[in-house]
């Protein structure tokens, strides 16, 4: 075991390579012909996508019957969805904004990608609100918007907060990961000889010349966003708990789920970037920019916020207890041993118990187990959101009422589809802009920076 | 009515020349032009435009309409004609009500058919009917849909190919004729006859055609009761009972209450002795049962008696009740044969307790206690309660002013006989079946489909094509009940007349009509009234000539059809003198391993109703099962048997043998097998073949002492499995994680009669103030509110048949409700407490609260439920995009969600036709997929009362609407009104001691209130 020394910084980028180096391994996808491997990559995701569109053309065409949501559990699959891909969207802006303002250099390696993925997150979840209603093409009405009608939206229901909320993250999302790819634009440009890709890359670098007031600017610009989209992270996630807390169903009525759903959706986001990062960065040979020491951060991250919903899931036990309203006590009762008890034991072993592991340093650094914890994570938080939103529904006031919900297969169709239309994404972006920040990474190679010591 | 429409001559009423008159072709195309050639010619065309002023325009306005639909959804709506010539009776946006009878099944209810614009939309009881008082059987509110059923026969047809009338007629009279020349038998085999006109028809079809038989038959009749009240008293007239003077009711294997004889009839007057609004006069409810009814579930006391032991458990009833004294003397021969009956046998299964209890009341009750044998049981058992009510004074009951007449005794097993017989023998000419459905019907065993292949002549008179039709030669469409005159006498002293509210709405005759014509001989002699003269010259000498009023004929036929019933003094016979020793001849039943109980359904009945959707998608009162029967067994037997819900199992009695699956149902006896008729029919609509089990297969014509039970029988599980559907999850009783949930969660509150009487307060002695965080709004005016009184509902499930019929809700089918989206807007929720064994079973009927802080409508995105001034929650369908928010966050679980558009999802747009459309209720907004649903309080009707209190310069008062649940409710359970009325009947029963809120301590301020059930039982326990 190496003998690591805490009296000096880790380096961030491993072996100090040289900063062209970077330049060119960074830049090496986007100037390169797509492989064969690429093209089997998104052969599987555009199938995965032609699913989604077949089952969103068969709800359309027929109706939300096609799924299995019921009387009782109005909401199933449909919301849980959205809900765990907005908690995907999380990591990238919590790791580019919050880890920026803390001056976490280990931060530059994932920024960039974790930002990307937020963005095409939060677009899968975007999808899941404006499908799932009834009259899909009514969705216009969720918006405010003044009409001959003078009907205005219901201010007072957290959908419409949701609207807000989310659209809200994903433009500032958006913008903050604009202004980031800036000069790295700037770089391709310059890079470039083909006609096309220069006058795309020039348009989208904004004149960027990579002066010193570019850089000044730019600077400012990038940590008002920070400080901007901060909030935003905590925000997004609390309101969508609100489309549950305000209701009044037991098991959705409680005030832990702001903070217990944010944590939820930072530990599912960096298990679903670390996740695609483990790929990425053995594909394009990225292992001395995303280090095992980043995945040894992001993995006491996960074992953080992995024990935080933990304790969530606890203390909503203990509240339900305390409170000695005999419905909620009996919902959770339900969760953990009634019909739906299975997901809420796959639940439990994915999200609490498996994190866990992490403790130990070992597994923290090993690839390969990391990379099976994170897709238990990942299936864990999906399904945390399946216990919350189906087992509640499916067992609320009215025995009389009760009843048990089971997914058709166009629910799976739009569950893979979604995975299907997410990493389309990813992968389109891979090849089209630079999955790791040229500018932030050669800023953070040993000896890129002035220092007091051997400069 | 449609003549002049249909009409294909254009020949017109105006003619200006010979030519015109004739529609010369070249007339008609000079007419086509505007202007004649040459008129048009005086410009230079070569100068202008290529282009016509006309074709440009046509040019111009199909750019501008192809654009305009392009831009639109619009869609052709078909043609809308308003009307030039008022039709007499008829005002736009005004329904118009018409008196008649319904003949869906013997009770012969008055009815008060809704139209609009021609077209009857919804059935309700005639108020001025002494036996139904305005209210009406789920069958009887459903049975609208069958008028507009998609499958309705629309032509005559000979060997299944369209012919007209007169072929039709010449032919059947021509075989009538050989037949009747030949001396061979023509049978008439028809339902129960309860028409005097129609009884006098047939005797004049048997005057012209010699040889004639006729043959009523009825799948579920009360021939076991008839038949033991002629053995007992010497007639077959036997009394109705008074059950509103009754203290003590025994009901022996009797669905009274839910599915048998006239039980709206009864269960009105039984629920006025479940009065808890002033002093607590309440009757006490005895049901000794082996399966579980409507009411079992009422019964305040439930004794598991199987069906076969139910003589024993008479005879030593009478024996017990004997020995402490009896009303008349009884002979010793009797005597000494009810000496041989104890109650030890039955200590054990029914509780040495409540035998007490039922001695003791009926001994301390004489001359106010009955007991009700179930028409299933056999005429042994009903001779033996004959006995019993003498002995207790139970026939002080008895109502002989409405007695049950007999103008046809039904066939007997031995007359069917003898009609297959002379079949088989070829001595029968002509069968002629009208309105019955023999081949599906009758045992097996009978061999009846075999017997009449061997028929030259067989004929059905059926609305659509059923299992009978299939083996016909020839099948005539009949007309529906409500385009049919008719008229009906089942009780004395009561005629109540049938009248059309439509023309028929295709070629269809009524079945009396064509008979009568057969009886005229030729086929021109039919016309459009000719049944409708036949009945007023019989109405004239039967009921005019009796009733001898101050009117002229026709002045008094007018005001009969007005009111739809005229009733006069009959002679019945009274049962003075009384045949004991008709006791000796009967026997206990065979006994041994299963008894197969075969039931009534109250839904589909005898199968005729298994075409109708709404019928079928009803839940069932007590196991809230839909489109489907079973094998409904005891919780131990399903034990023994190892077979849970949905198992397969074979049932089989007198070597008869039926696959279907299993319901564990709680309250059962152990060696009962519970199967209901009227399922699996094969020769039907789409919507009702093949749906459920044809339990009549068991059935056979060699049975014990009653068709309907049958002793020996064998139930294995054979593997497999078949799913039911059910609008309730079945949660296992002995489960402790949900036991009692109702009660736990005061959703069901209930006590005692005693308990209630020592302290009226008892439901609200912990009653805590729930304040509010937010500003009440403040209800001026008038406030909407509903009380459901819990001690009257039998759970019969009118109420969701007039709710589904006013308010155009949807059939989704088995599938759909198999995934928990079905449509009704009201539904009667079933909860079992105590032990499988010996349950007590509560009912709620559960509908939209109506809450003050309704839960779902702070949630909606949309606005589209919000709240009116008047309280109600109502809900925009046009504004709903369908987020279901409000269903989650409503803690009722009322709310329903158009999954789909269900009329085009269910059974390929089975009902998505022009013909079914026309059932809608045009005041209520027909909804589309997407969009969400839930009882409105039936705002249509508020909406109307209010303006006609507008219209008339009045108050709007809350006695003014009538919502369709309360109007069908046969028990008066449910009462709706304004709250802010302090008079008015819906406050003070807000008020009243009994008055709860389910789910109270959410704080959502249901404006639905229920008054907890008091069960009548001796200790201020509940059982």
């Amino acid at each position: 075991m190496s003998v690591v020394d805490y009296t000096k910084e880790l380096s961030v980028i491993e072996g100090k390579p040289p900063l062209r180096s970077l330049d060119d391994l960074i830049s090496k996808p986007l100037e390169t012909k797509p492989d064969k491997k690429f093209y089997i990559a998104l052969s599987i995701t555009l199938s995965m996508l032609g699913l989604f569109v077949i089952g969103l053309g068969l709800t359309f065409w027929y109706g939300i019957g096609m799924w299995g949501n019921n009387n009782p559990v109005g909401w199933a699959f449909d919301i849980v969805n959205f809900v765990f891909w907005v908690g995907i969207g999380h990591a990238g802006t919590l790791i580019s904004a919050i880890l920026f303002l803390f001056r976490q250099k280990w931060r530059t390696g994932i920024a960039r990608f974790a930002e990307g993925m937020t963005i095409f997150a939060v677009m899968t979840a975007m999808l899941f609100p404006l499908i799932h209603v009834g009259r899909p093409w009514l969705d216009g009405w969720l918006l405010p918007y003044p009409n001959q009608h003078g009907i205005w939206t219901n201010f007072t229901s957290p959908l419409l907060w949701d609207v807000f909320a989310v659209s809200t993250y994903f433009t500032v999302s958006l913008i903050f990961w604009y202004v980031g790819l800036i000069p790295d634009f700037a770089v391709l440009r310059e890079r470039t000889s083909g006609k096309v890709k220069k006058l795309t890359y020039s348009i989208f670098s904004l004149g960027w010349r990579f002066s010193n007031r570019h850089w000044n600017h730019y600077e400012m610009v990038y940590l008002i966003l920070a400080g901007f989209a901060t909030p935003l992270v905590l925000s997004v996630h609390t309101i969508v708990s609100f489309d549950f807390a305000v209701s009044i169903m037991p098991g959705w009525h409680t005030t832990i789920f702001p903070p217990y759903f944010v944590a939820g959706a930072v530990f599912s986001g960096f298990a679903m970037v670390q996740n695609v990062l483990l790929i990425i960065r053995k594909i394009f040979n990225y292992e001395h920019i995303i280090t095992v020491d980043t995945l040894d951060k992001m993995n006491k991250i996960m074992l953080v916020t992995g024990s935080m919903v933990g304790y969530a899931y606890a203390m909503e036990f203990f509240i339900a207890w305390y409170s000695g309203v005999e419905a909620e006590q009996f919902t959770f009762v339900n969760r953990a041993f009634g019909p739906y008890a299975w997901a809420y034991w796959i639940m439990v072993s994915c999200n609490v118990i498996s994190p866990q592991l992490f403790w130990i340093k070992k597994i923290r650094r090993s690839v390969p187990v990391m990379f099976v914890i994170a897709v238990f994570v990942n299936v864990g938080m999906w399904f945390e959101r399946f216990v919350i939103v189906v087992s509640s529904l499916s067992r609320d006031y009215l025995p009389s009422s009760w009843a048990y919900y089971k997914p058709t297969y166009v629910d799976f169709m739009i569950l893979i589809g979604s995975f299907g239309f997410f990493f389309t994404f990813i992968l389109l972006f891979t090849k089209a802009l630079p999955v790791v920040s040229l500018a932030e990474v050669k800023a953070v190679v040993d000896g890129a920076q002035p220092s007091h010591k051997d400069h | 009515m449609n003549n002049s429409r249909n009409s294909t001559d254009n020949k017109k009423e105006f003619w200006k020349s010979l030519e015109d008159y004739n529609s010369d072709p070249e007339i008609q195309k000079l007419k086509q032009n505007e202007f004649l050639e040459g008129v048009t010619d005086d410009f230079d065309s070569s100068k202008l435009s290529g282009i016509s002023r006309r074709k440009f325009l046509a040019l111009l306005s199909a750019s501008a309409a192809v654009t305009a639909t392009a831009c639109t959804d619009y869609r052709d709506k078909g043609e809308i004609v308003p009307y030039n010539k008022r039709p007499e009776e008829i005002l736009p946006g005004i329904p118009n009500f018409y008196a008649s009878t319904c003949s869906g099944c013997e009770n012969n209810c008055g009815i008060l058919v809704k139209t609009r614009e021609g077209r009857p939309i919804k059935i309700d009881g005639n108020p001025d009917h002494p036996i139904n008082k305005g209210k009406i059987c789920a069958k009887g509110q459903a049975s609208i849909l069958n008028l507009y059923d998609p499958e309705r026969l629309t032509d005559p047809t000979i060997n299944k190919s369209k012919v007209d009338w007169k072929k039709v007629d010449d032919e059947i009279i021509s075989a009538l004729n050989i037949a009747r020349n030949n001396s061979k038998e023509i049978a008439i085999v028809t339902e129960t006859i309860t028409s005097p006109t129609y009884l006098k028809l047939l005797n004049d079809f048997s005057a012209k055609y010699q040889g004639t038989k006729i043959y009523p038959i009825e799948l579920i009749n009360d021939a076991n009761r008839r038949n033991a009240w002629f053995d007992f008293y010497g007639t077959y007239e036997y009394p109705s009972v008074k059950w509103d003077e009754a203290n003590i009711i025994l009901a022996l294997d009797s669905d009274f209450l839910g599915s048998e004889g006239n039980h709206i009839e009864a269960v009105e007057k039984f629920t006025r002795k479940r009065e808890p609004l002033n002093k607590i006069d309440f009757n006490r409810l005895y049901a000794a049962e082996g399966r579980m009814s409507s009411t079992g579930m009422m019964a305040d006391y439930r004794l598991r008696i199987s069906p076969d032991e139910q003589y024993e458990f008479v005879m030593a009833l009478i024996n017990e009740l004997v020995r402490k004294g009896s009303a008349i003397s009884i002979d010793s021969a009797v005597q000494s044969k009810i000496q041989k009956y104890s109650f030890s046998k039955f200590e054990k299964s029914a509780g040495k307790d409540k035998l007490n209890n039922l001695v003791n009341d009926f001994n301390s009750n004489r001359g106010k206690a009955i007991v009700y044998a179930g028409e299933t049981l056999s005429k042994d058992v009903h001779i033996a309660v004959n006995l019993l009510n003498e002995i207790i004074g139970g026939t002080l009951l008895y109502d002989y002013s409405r007695a049950f007449k007999n103008l046809a005794k039904h066939s007997s097993k031995e007359e069917i006989e003898q009609l297959i017989d002379s079949i088989n023998k070829g001595n029968a000419g002509v069968v002629i079946h009208c309105g019955v459905n023999p081949v599906y019907q009758l045992a097996d065993d009978f061999g009846y489909a075999s017997a009449l292949k061997k028929v030259s002549t067989v004929i059905s008179l059926t609305e659509s094509e059923n299992e009978t039709s299939a083996f016909s030669h020839y099948t005539l469409p009949i007309n529906n009940q409500l385009e049919s005159w008719g008229d009906f006498s089942s009780r004395t002293g009561i005629y109540s007349l049938q009248q059309p509210v439509i023309s028929p709405l295709f070629n269809t005759r009524q079945k009396e009509a064509i008979l009568l014509t057969w009886i005229n001989g030729s086929s021109s002699s039919y016309k459009e009234d000719i049944y409708h003269n036949y009945l007023m010259e019989n109405f004239n000498t039967e009921v005019y000539a009796k009733k001898n009023p101050f009117t002229d004929a026709r002045t008094f036929w007018l005001s009969a059809l007005h009111d739809g019933v005229v009733t006069f003094d009959e002679n019945v016979p009274t049962s003075s003198k009384m045949n004991q020793s008709s006791l000796l001849n009967t026997k206990e039943n065979q006994k041994g391993g299963y008894v197969l109980h075969l039931t009534n359904n109250c839904f589909v009945g005898d199968g005729k109703f298994a075409n109708n959707g709404w019928l079928q998608e009803i839940p069932h009162p007590v196991t809230k099962i839909v489109w489907d029967n079973y094998a409904a067994i005891s919780p131990s037997a399903s034990k023994k048997l190892n077979a849970e819900n949905n198992d397969l199992v074979e049932v089989s009695a007198n070597g008869h043998k039926l696959t279907l699956p299993v319901l564990v149902q709680p309250g059962m006896s152990d060696t009962t097998i519970n199967i209901e008729l009227g399922y699996g029919r094969t020769v039907c609509g789409e919507v009702g073949r093949n749906v459920g089990f044809n339990s009549i297969k068991l059935m056979s014509k060699n049975f014990d002492s009653s068709p309907f039970i049958y002793s020996n029988a064998t139930i294995t599980k054979i593997g497999g499995t078949h799913k039911l559907a059910s609008t309730q999850e079945h949660h296992s009783l002995d489960e402790t994680f949900v036991k009692d949930f109702h009660r736990k969660r005061n959703i069901i509150r209930e006590g005692t009669v005693e308990g209630y009487k020592k302290n009226p307060h008892f439901l609200h002695k912990e009653k805590e103030e729930i304040f509010s965080i937010t500003r009440e709004h403040k209800y001026d005016g008038a406030k909407w509110a509903m009380a459901i009184d819990l001690n009257k509902c039998t759970s019969c499930g009118v109420c969701v048949a007039s709710c589904n019929v006013e308010n155009n809700v949807p059939v989704v089918g088995k599938e759909q409700v198999l995934r928990g989206r079905e449509m009704q807007w009201i539904r009667v929720d079933r909860y079992y407490s105590g032990t499988p064994d010996e349950p007590i079973v509560s009912n709620q009927p559960m509908l939209c609260q109506h809450c003050d802080n309704a839960p779902c409508e702070n949630v909606c995105p949309v606005n589209a439920t919000n709240h009116s001034p008047d309280g109600l929650n109502q809900m925009a369908y046009n504004r709903c995009v369908g987020t279901r928010y409000c269903s989650n966050n409503c803690p009722y679980k009322v709310r329903r969600f158009n999954f789909f558009n269900f009329r085009d999802e269910f059974a390929d747009s089975y009902y998505e036709n022009d013909l079914t459309a026309l059932v809608n209720n045009p005041e209520v907004t027909v909804r589309s997929r997407g969009v969400m649903e839930k009882c409105t309080f039936c705002v249509q009707r508020i909406m109307d009362a209010r303006s006609n209190a507008i219209r008339d310069g009045r108050e709007l008062k809350g006695s003014d609407v009538v919502t369709a649940c309360q109007q069908a409710c046969p028990s008066n359970a449910i009462v709706f009104g304004d709250a802010n009325d302090s008079e008015s009947e819906v406050s003070k029963l807000r008020e009243h001691d009994l008055a709860y809120h389910v789910l109270e301590e959410l704080n959502v301020k249901p404006n639905v209130t229920y008054l907890a059930k008091l069960r009548n039982t001796h200790s201020e326990e509940i059982a």
